[in-house]
């Protein structure tokens, strides 16, 4: 994300989803340049672990050259709770539609900014990619 | 008919015996109540129920509706008509309150070969029970729990009691952080459950709930077996005297 006008604001919001042995890894720079007066950015990275082998980092590059700019970054990390799973496998959901419902919840926000084609694929792949890494 | 039959049900959590063998049947019609101090084994035994994993059953029968619930999984048993109200109801962010309630019931439904139901039909019905709850219906678009109040969260469970329409509802202590007003509420969504086909076991620890929720036994759990059985006046009786009472002498402190 690079600023140059007056006044420009941005928001960067990163979902990462680790699961058996992945390791996921955000790296995001965010430049204001001299003109850049007045800019904002909020940057926000949120990663989600299933199981307890695997690891998210990140590592936000921020580049200042304006000392009116403002800038904000925000990480999370959250793991899929055995409380979580069996609240909805004791409403009736098997242990891999509570998975992904729960992954959907954590993708909402970027999700929900999809045209609706891109969200419904989007979804469609993640419960493929995710089949069977929920013992 | 019973509903639930619990026959000498002992329980392991991380090889610690908290269940030492419970005895109780409930029938169809019938709302319990099982009272206990800290400790005693009431969550365990909620847990154990409803198919929580880490809980170990050593020894015991569990029939629901005359099957066996021991073999049935978490999902198998809600689909089978179990049903707990959590003691601390869990936060699922993203995910509509309304989105998760549908999809709960149509697994529900999918499993019992009743067809699937569209948003169409179902918001009428969740807005109804919501309604008998006083809950809004900005409710219906928020994410599951997240950012509730305690008493918004415990109504809440009993709104998805009322949609799911179990046999067998179990009430985890779902009077723990209610205020008055909310209590009522609550209450007043649990006895329009009452029903001559379905059974209702509230455990807790105070006998303020069962002033609005009066139930027809009540049991009295200590060191994970129930030691006493009786109307709704034990309950007061307990009150009056605490738990200690109703310890048998031969458990030696």
């Amino acid at each position: 994300m690079i600023h140059i006008g007056k006044n420009t604001k941005s928001t960067v919001v990163s979902k990462g989803i680790s699961a058996g042995h992945g390791q996921n890894t955000y790296r995001g720079q965010v430049k204001i340049q001299k003109g850049a007066k007045g800019a904002r950015n909020y940057t926000q990275c949120d990663s989600l672990l299933i199981g307890d082998k695997c690891g998210a980092h990140t590592f936000p590059y921020i580049e200042v050259q304006n000392a009116s700019a403002r800038m904000e970054h925000e990480a999370s990390t959250s793991k899929i709770g055995e409380d979580q799973i069996f609240y909805l496998r004791q409403r009736g959901l098997s242990a891999e539609e509570a998975v992904s419902m729960i992954i959907n919840g954590f993708c909402k926000q970027v999700f929900r900014e999809l045209p609706m084609e891109f969200a419904v694929e989007a979804q469609k792949l993640l419960s493929i990619s995710l089949e069977g890494s929920v013992g | 008919m019973a509903i639930l039959e619990i026959k000498d049900l002992h329980a392991n959590v991380q090889n610690h015996e908290i269940l030492k063998g419970v005895n109780l049947t409930i029938n169809a019609g019938e709302v319990h109540s099982i009272m206990g101090p800290n400790g005693s084994g009431k969550s365990t035994l909620a847990q154990v129920l409803a198919r929580r994993e880490a809980y170990e059953v050593t020894r015991g029968q569990v029939l629901l509706n005359g099957k066996d619930l021991l073999a049935m999984k978490a999902e198998e048993a809600a689909c089978e008509g179990l049903f707990m109200a959590f003691q601390y109801p869990v936060e699922i962010p993203g995910i509509s309150n309304a989105y998760f309630l549908r999809a709960a019931l149509n697994a529900i439904r999918k499993y019992r070969g009743e067809e699937e139901l569209d948003a169409m039909d179902f918001l009428p019905l969740l807005k109804e029970k919501m309604r008998l709850l006083e809950m809004d219906e900005r409710f219906l678009n928020r994410p599951v729990n997240e950012g509730f109040s305690g008493g918004e969260k415990k109504r809440n469970e009993i709104v998805q009691m009322a949609v799911l329409e179990p046999k067998m509802a179990i009430l985890d202590e779902t009077d723990s952080g209610l205020d008055i007003d909310a209590l009522k509420i609550v209450a007043k969504g649990v006895n329009a459950m009452r029903s001559p086909d379905r059974a209702i076991l509230v455990v807790t620890h105070y006998q303020r709930l069962l002033d609005y929720i009066v139930p027809d036994l009540v049991h009295v759990l200590v060191d994970g077996r129930i030691v006493k059985s009786g109307g709704k006046e034990l309950a007061l009786e307990l009150e009056d005297k605490g738990y200690g009472w109703a310890e048998p002498a031969s458990a030696g402190r």
